[in-house]
């Protein structure tokens, strides 16, 4: 991160949703937009050459190969994903930011590194709370995904974790904390609710979301294979 | 049957380089067009046509057959056709035109057709004409032409059978651009039966005659080439016939389709923008319906077929989507897991929606909906960010929390809690367990009662009627 303002390159190919995106953040002096652009292509140049803190990218993008669009720009940009990119520079994060409803396309864009997903109808402080909490390396669960997580993880149906470090299902506190955030309780109130700190609800979120990306469940590998992520 | 005119009603046509359609033209026929159009299709004059046919009925009837045969199977046409343009002038055709010089329109009614004939169904027609003549010639040597006229009457009996069916598969063929109607499909297998009777007697009559059973096999074995000549030319016609119909149809579900997405677009998104241009002046209104406008359109899009709409999530998206549309607020919808729909269900949707619409109502945005449907029953929440109530001091008439949310939960053995949290909104959460579990776990503090006894434990201790009030159950009762 540079200095306190934090860095944000917006990609989408929508110039409306761009410009309401840009305007809506802008009330927020912690972040300034430095980039934008509206393909897969133009994504990675530009997540290469301005190397900004959070990308706001669109689940569905015109051009590449590999759809959706956007967890291609994720794959090319994969150099950038870790905690020490080989370049040295500070890390990117990608907040995915979509209309789309269809689980198998916001599983993919998570699976192929984003570290969250809101939809487009978030209100502008929210989004701007989400940008800093990625920023700083937490996930970002809306109600929306965190009930695609329930579903994947067959929760719905019972399956819980014994072991906390089983990849294939949540752990009974992770899906606690799963299915407050689908009710729409905020990270704080969660944590009100399980008598547990921010911190504890934001770690069980981040673990729930390395097993989102690196579980071989059958339905997040299936969803992943359909997209040719895997 | 027909007498052949000799006299030429037409000046000879031009030989011309590419063949046209062999039609029976309206125009400058004398008695069926077919000397005309046969003029056309060859390339001849039509004197010398009419002249070899006459010429030819003289030796074994061969013209007067080949007549016959192709009266009962070249499609009639409004015009003489032209090498250049088939279609020119004869699709539209108009039915006034009809009434032309018509000797015998009593045999094959005169309609506008295209002439559609193409030149592989022409090859077929040829060899069943040849096979036809080969057996007729066949029956001829045998008896006579001129000893035993007796034979006639039966030969003329098969052969204006078969023509009257041909005429009559010209007429289907021809009716499927017409508009087609119960009477005419009726009128049109009376005159095929009819047709087939008639050849069948006079096949009969041929038989019966001759007592010699060497001369009557050689008579089957000349019904049987006729018969075989007949479904030579049946045959890859009534199979265009049905390839037509099939590529119609198709053609028509396309077509259904398209007309389908275009009534769609216009019933919707037409008429929300008209709506949105009208109303622009007010954001809640064009909010609203942009809001209603993308959830439906995304539903048709991507959504699932209309065929799965007996499930729990469909049924509860389908109600959360009314409410959104009637009053206009965004409510967050998220289902994990599905089941079939079934009373119980019902009940809970339609306490949800009830419990939703005060959310709105009360609240306002945002109103966040959570169904779950495990293993053992189905929890809902309804989540909003209002100032919170106190269930108790809700007036007695009004029925929308006691009746339409608790009393339906009751009446369904399910629950029903209200969970009021000062400044931070109010959760109401619907829960019907099943009854007959299939898992032989009993309900245990397992999976689901993780957040109730949180939410239970949520309660501000020493004042639980005021702030919150579980309204039927508490929910560490599970």
């Amino acid at each position: 991160m540079t200095g306190n303002v934090l860095r944000l390159v917006i990609v989408d190919d929508h110039a409306m949703v761009r410009s309401g995106v840009r305007a809506e953040l802008s009330a927020d002096p912690g972040i300034e937009v430095v980039a934008e652009a509206g393909d897969v292509d133009g994504g990675v140049a530009i997540v290469h050459t301005a190397r900004p803190d959070v990308v706001l990218l669109d689940v569905h993008l015109p051009g590449g190969t590999v759809r959706p669009g956007g967890s291609e720009v994720l794959q090319r940009c994969a150099d950038l994903l870790g905690a020490e990119p080989a370049d040295g520079g500070p890390p990117v994060r990608f907040l995915a930011l979509s209309v789309s409803d269809a689980a198998e396309d916001v599983i993919a864009v998570i699976r192929a590194g984003a570290r969250g997903y809101v939809t487009k109808t978030i209100s502008g402080p929210d989004l701007a709370s989400a940008v800093h909490r990625v920023a700083e390396g937490d996930a970002v669960f809306s109600p929306r995904l965190a009930g695609f997580v329930l579903d994947a993880f067959g929760t719905g149906a019972g399956e819980v974790a014994a072991v906390e470090d089983e990849l294939d299902r949540l752990s009974q506190r992770e899906r606690e904390v799963m299915r407050l955030i689908a009710r729409g309780y905020a990270y704080k109130e969660v944590a009100r609710e399980l008598f547990i700190s921010v911190k504890t609800v934001e770690t069980h979120v981040s673990a729930v979301l390395r097993k989102l990306q690196l579980s071989s469940r059958y339905e997040l590998t299936r969803w992943a294979a359909d997209r040719r992520l895997l | 049957m027909a007498p052949v005119a000799v006299r030429p009603a037409l000046p000879a046509r031009p030989a011309l380089p590419a063949r046209p359609p062999l039609v029976r033209p309206a125009e400058g026929r004398i008695v069926g067009g077919v000397a005309v159009g046969l003029a056309a299709h060859l390339g001849l004059s039509v004197k010398v046509v009419r002249a070899l046919l006459v010429v030819t009925t003289f030796f074994g009837g061969a013209g007067l057959m080949l007549y016959l045969w192709l009266w009962a199977l070249a499609p009639a046409s409004e015009h003489v056709p032209l090498p250049e343009s088939r279609a020119d002038g004869v699709l539209n055709a108009s039915p006034a035109s009809v009434a032309g010089p018509q000797s015998r329109g009593a045999v094959v009614p005169r309609r506008p057709g295209v002439p559609r004939v193409s030149q592989a169904r022409l090859g077929d027609m040829l060899i069943g004409a040849i096979l036809l003549f080969a057996g007729l010639s066949l029956a001829g040597a045998r008896f006579g032409w001129d000893v035993r006229p007796g034979l006639i009457l039966p030969v003329v009996v098969v052969i204006g059978g078969a023509v009257l069916a041909y005429s009559q598969l010209d007429e289907v063929e021809r009716g499927r651009w017409a508009q087609r109607s119960g009477v005419q499909t009726r009128a049109a297998v009376l005159r095929v039966v009819g047709g087939f009777v008639l050849v069948l007697v006079g096949v009969l009559l041929v038989v019966v005659r001759s007592t010699d059973l060497a001369y009557a096999g050689r008579v089957f074995v000349a019904v049987v080439a006729v018969l075989g000549g007949a479904g030579l030319v049946l045959a890859p016609w009534a199979l265009r016939l049905w390839r037509d119909l099939d590529t119609e149809r198709s053609a028509r579900v396309r077509e259904a389709e398209r007309a389908d997405i275009a009534a769609h677009l216009h019933d919707s998104v037409l008429q929300t923008l008209a709506l949105i241009q009208r109303g622009a002046a007010d954001p809640a209104q064009v909010t609203r319906l942009a809001r209603a406008q993308e959830r439906d359109l995304r539903e048709w899009l991507y959504g699932p077929r209309p065929d799965d709409d007996a499930t729990l999530a469909a049924e509860v998206r389908g109600v959360m989507a009314e409410v959104e549309d009637r009053l206009g607020v965004a409510v967050d919808v998220v289902v994990v897991g599905d089941r079939r729909l079934d009373d119980r269900g019902v009940a809970l949707v339609a306490a949800l929606r009830e419990a939703c619409v005060n959310a709105v109502r009360h609240a306002g945005a945002p109103v966040t909906v959570y169904v779950e449907s495990g293993p053992d029953g189905v929890e809902a929440f309804v989540r909003d960010r209002g100032p919170g109530f106190d269930p108790d001091a809700v007036p007695a008439d009004r029925l929308g929390v006691r009746e339409s949310i608790v009393g339906r939960m009751q009446r369904h053995r399910g629950t029903a809690t209200i969970r009021s949290l000062a400044g931070e909104g109010t959760e109401v959460r619907l829960e019907i367990p099943d009854e007959s579990p299939v898992d032989p776990s009993p309900p245990s503090p397992g999976p689901s009662s993780g957040p109730s006894s949180g939410s239970s434990s949520g309660e501000l201790p020493g004042q639980p009627a005021q702030a919150h009030r579980p309204v039927l159950q508490r929910e560490e009762t599970r």
